[in-house]
């Protein structure tokens, strides 16, 4: 049993990895009241330019960041429609995802079939030799280990930074900020920015660690698990590890059981994520009486307010 | 007087032109998938820029058409642009290439993986399962766990035919080996079929074979210092430590033979499936890790496979029950062949 | 020195926000322009192409038209919600289950004849479909879950459960074991408009659509739902408590999709197989927004968008343009229209600071 777990567990730490990136963004942006639904087409655009740069420059590093900046010039779209033109949040968001996909797979439809260097499994010393522990959190490659220090660091800016404390200030009651001398627009910027360029990060772990190749359509809808696993973590970042793992886990379960062997129809197997997507969300509600949400979620504040 | 002189030369000169681009010949090609997935569409955008080397003829493609009424428009479109020969290439584009040939009986109209023809419209397909076969005996003998992994995408009789002929060249060399299937349900999804190499390699697989069209799952088998089986183009360049061989497609000189036809008047339409004796499908160069005996065998089964004298599909053949399915002695007819949907004995999976 | 402030505009602008709308088109469609440059296709070359393809021919007309249908009967029942801000991005699951309905019907009774047979589909389609776009309703009244979410992964669940049917139990024997049901018999298929190649599915639609003016126009819920505007926390419509308004709202969006799932696999496909999803119920949420609640827009924008796919299948024959440039454009376009909207309720203005 444990021979299968460690595979099983490992692979699930892989499989989460993205999603998490994504989700932790997604809570940065949604803290600051902003709602961003483009989280697939920006997560896409991450993968597409994470793998251009990796094969121009031979720098997977440089690959990497490049993805965090082209996810924040795309998410830039989103502010400017919403903050700036007031546009409506849930529909920019779904332009963005539509135009994001699109866009990546329009220039990387020539990219196909090809390969990039990329990141690959580095064992970390000491820590890798730990029973159980060791071949399952530290046999990873290097974005893997980026994703354990986010989130204590994400945790630590909301709850010990003034920055933090003051973005979600912004969230929760935009008006009294605004009254308070803070610039809710440069606060909420701030979220939708930060949570870009992390988003970006997430797609680029497709194509450059978990696998170092670029099809269309890469990210296949991990970025809506995303949003919705946002809602599941209550917006926190360590609630967030555990909903990324836990999906991370059924994705790579459903295939385990079919190497294994059991002879249940696939198509049901591959409903699993979707359907415990929707529990999850069932689950959240019905456990917290009111809402965990950041009171001003997804309702621009007026120019004129 | 002028006047109709310049007339004149300007009526010569369209006539002239007209001539001239009458002479190239149109050939148009329709895609179920973008020819960048390096699998199936790729090979026959490669077989298409084959054809247009050839002097006088334009190529042309429309890409991920889904199958149904929007592929009948981008035939019909084609037809209606004056193309001569257009390729489908994707069972479901039988039903709307056929009444589009009914609309249009000068052109002339290929199906792939069909079996409805008419005056002008003939289908092919390629034994690709010889080749699988093959590739089949390359694992059976590498192997050393004797489970072989195989990431599939959908349980349609052409990959169902392709895992069993697989099976049956694997076990031909190793009566030990055994074939474990995951399907993806995806054609192309990189991280989801790498994932499934890596679900049957956590379950002792140290040979991963596919019928995906991305490199995944070989990257898989890399990672994890064992070997692979390709398909569709030679995949070594993404694997070059474990990719052992690939059973591989080869459309250009079948096409360049059916643009000639056309363009000479000699075609006519007939269903046909050629098989490794034509070259339209091939093993790839072995990696350096295969011993030159594991070589030379396959090398020598290819060869009767050639000649015709072997047989893929020949009885005895049981199914995962146990039932025979193809008797001893006989050999399977092509119908049986094109509507495969049971797997053999060896093979663990289901085919839904 | 002079700043850039934002005013509120007195009046919301009327008619000129049509203005705004075909501002915003033309502007992505030079967005698209630049970009088809950027990969080296001619961007005149690819516009002139891109519009033959969709409109300059009649069978090219016909082709947007057999389109505008399904997308039209997606983004009527799309709009409705969004007009209560119920975000239902369910649409194309809502579309399969509907298809799926219908293909049910027309297998398990294929002898019956055409004026029984067609109604049963619509019956069984429209319930198919309305109670996948019951179901997250539900879940958002009774357990506060989000719409937008629950109805996006139904769309994935509704896929797998088409790919399921097709592989398995409705697989059509003579498909050699491609995923396809039987063709339907003739009693099932929607027929074509006299010599055209537009099948009834249009008349339907504009049936529908006067159908759903009247609505609008002549009852109380109709009335409401119209001017409603941003307010919609109103507790009761025309006095349907809100819960049961939104589940009457989802049903009949549910139905609509479906109802374009039925003509889809009747009329078009003539059987159920998985390529018959092709994106309608994403294209939806767009027309859904561009056009509001008005039919006629509606119709309108289902069309223009209709003649985006057909068009850009153009530029990928006599261009080798890729085909997600339609995605593309239609990104653009939604964004456009959203930042343009800005223009009709604000507007900016230079002033110079009083020192």
């Amino acid at each position: 049993m444990m021979e299968l777990a460690i595979p099983l567990l490992a692979a699930t730490v892989q499989s989460g990895t993205p999603i998490l990136y994504a989700t932790l963004g997604e809570i940065i942006t949604e803290k600051s009241g902003v709602l961003n639904l483009g989280v697939e087409g920006i997560m896409i655009v991450g993968a597409l330019t994470g793998f251009v740069v990796a094969k121009i420059s031979g720098n997977p590093a440089l690959a990497f960041f490049a993805a965090g900046l082209a996810g924040l010039a795309a998410s830039s779209i989103h502010g400017f429609v919403c903050l700036i033109f007031q546009g409506n949040q849930v529909v920019s968001g779904l332009a963005l995802t539509i135009l994001g996909t699109g866009f990546a797979n329009y220039l990387g439809t020539s990219m196909v079939g090809q390969s990039a260097p990329g990141f690959s499994p580095m064992a970390l010393p000491y820590l890798s030799q730990i029973p159980f522990f060791g071949p399952v959190f530290f046999q990873q490659d290097p974005l893997v280990y980026v994703t354990y220090l986010l989130p204590p660091l994400i945790w630590l800016y909301f709850f010990s930074t003034s920055h933090g404390l003051n973005l979600r200030a912004v969230g929760e009651n935009p008006a009294a900020a605004k009254a308070a001398g803070l610039s809710v627009i440069l606060y909420r910027w701030t979220g939708i920015l930060a949570g870009g360029f992390l988003m970006g990060l997430g797609g680029a772990y497709l194509s450059l660690a978990y696998t170092h190749l670029w099809t269309n359509s890469m990210t296949a809808g991990r970025g809506w698990i995303a949003v919705a696993l946002v809602i599941f973590a209550f917006w926190r970042p360590g609630r967030a590890v555990f909903g990324a793992y836990l999906f991370g886990g059924i994705m790579s379960l459903q295939l385990r059981l079919q190497a294994s062997g059991i002879p249940l129809p696939s198509s049901l197997l591959l409903m699993l994520p979707y359907l415990l997507t929707i529990a999850v969300l069932v689950f959240s509600s019905w456990k917290k009486g009111r809402s965990e949400a950041p009171a001003a979620l997804g309702v621009n504040m007026k120019p004129t307010d | 007087m002028r006047v109709i002189k310049i007339l004149l030369i300007a009526a010569l000169a369209v006539g002239f032109c007209t001539t001239a681009s009458a002479k190239e010949m149109k050939v148009g090609f329709v895609y179920v998938s973008p020819i960048g997935d390096a699998g199936w569409s790729y090979a026959h955008d490669v077989g298409r820029q084959a054809v247009e080397e050839l002097e006088g003829v334009t190529t042309s493609y429309v890409e991920a058409v889904p199958e149904g009424p929007d592929a009948e428009r981008v035939i019909q479109n084609m037809a209606r642009k004056d193309f001569d020969l257009i390729f489908a290439t994707s069972f479901g584009y039988m039903d709307p290439m056929l009444k589009v040939a009914k609309q249009f009986p000068e052109a002339v109209f290929m199906h792939c993986s069909g079996f409805k023809t008419a005056e002008n419209m003939g289908n092919y397909f390629g034994r690709m399962y010889q080749a699988r076969y093959l590739s089949g005996m390359v694992a059976g003998a590498m192997t050393k766990s004797n489970i072989i992994g195989y990431a599939a995408a959908f349980p349609i009789p052409e990959v169902i035919r392709g895992i069993n002929a697989f099976t049956l060249g694997a076990r031909a060399v190793n009566e030990e080996a055994t074939v474990r299937v995951v399907w993806t349900k995806t054609w192309y999804d990189p991280a989801t079929e790498k994932e499934a190499a890596k679900s049957l390699l956590d379950v002792g697989a140290d040979v991963i074979a596919q019928h995906q069209d991305s490199p995944g799952p070989q990257e898989a088998a890399q990672e994890k210092g064992v070997y692979s089986i390709g398909y569709n183009s030679d995949m070594s360049a993404f694997a070059p430590k474990a990719h052992l061989t690939a059973p591989v497609w080869n459309w250009g000189p079948y096409y360049t033979k059916v643009v000639n036809e056309v363009k000479n008047g000699t075609w006519e339409s007939e269903s046909v499936w050629p098989g490794m004796e034509t070259g339209i499908v091939d093993l790839a160069p072995f990696g350096s890790m295969v011993p030159k005996e594991i070589q030379e065998m396959v090398l020598a089964k290819k060869a009767e496979i050639v000649a015709g004298q072997a047989k893929v599909f020949v009885g005895p053949v049981l199914d995962q029950q146990g039932n025979v399915k193809i008797a001893e002695g006989s050999v399977a007819d092509d119908q049986s062949l094109l509507g495969m949907t049971w797997f053999v004995e060896g093979v663990t999976g289901t085919t839904e | 020195m002079l700043r850039l402030t934002i005013t509120k505009r007195q009046e919301p602008l009327g008619w000129s926000s049509c203005l705004v709308v075909f501002g915003a088109v033309a502007l992505s469609l030079f967005f698209s322009a630049l970009l088809l440059g950027l990969r080296g296709t001619p961007p005149l070359e690819g516009l002139i192409v891109l519009f033959q393809g969709a409109f300059g021919s009649r069978w090219a007309i016909e082709d947007c038209l057999i389109k505008t249908i399904p997308i039209f009967l997606c983004s009527l029942g799309v709009a409705i919600a969004f007009r209560l801000q119920i975000w239902n991005i369910g649409a194309e699951g809502q579309f399969c289950l509907g298809a799926v309905g219908a293909t049910w019907v027309a297998l398990s009774f294929p002898s019956l004849p055409f004026w029984l047979m067609l109604p049963l589909m619509i019956a069984m389609a429209t319930f198919a479909g309305g109670m996948w776009g019951l179901i997250p309703a539900v879940l958002r009244q009774k357990m506060r879950t989000n719409e937008i979410i629950v109805s996006l992964m139904m769309n994935y669940i509704a896929i797998l459960i088409l790919d399921y049917l097709v592989y398995g139990v409705w697989k059509d024997p003579t498909s050699f074991g491609f995923p396809m049901t039987q063709e339907f018999s003739d009693g099932a298929i929607v027929g074509k408009i006299g010599s055209t190649s537009v099948n009834w599915g249009l008349f339907h639609c504009i049936a529908l659509a006067v159908i759903f003016w009247v609505f609008l126009r002549f009852t109380k819920l109709g009335y409401e739902l119209k001017a409603s505007g941003d307010s919609v926390r109103a507790a009761r419509y025309a006095g349907i408590p809100y819960d049961r308004l939104v589940f009457l709202v989802m049903v009949l969006s549910g139905a609509l999709a479906g109802w374009a799932g039925f003509l889809e696999a009747s009329a078009t496909i003539n059987r159920l197989q998985p390529s018959i999803m092709v994106g309608y119920g994403y294209t939806a949420i767009v027309v859904a927004w561009l056009a509001s609640l008005n039919p006629l827009y509606i119709g309108i924008a289902s069309f223009l968008l209709a003649g985006l796919r057909v068009g850009v299948e153009n530029l990928q024959l006599d261009l080798q343009v890729p085909a997600a440039f339609g995605g593309i454009m239609e990104g653009l376009v939604l964004l456009t229209v959203l930042a343009g909207g800005f223009f009709i309720h604000y507007r900016f203005e230079l002033r110079g600071a009083k020192r």
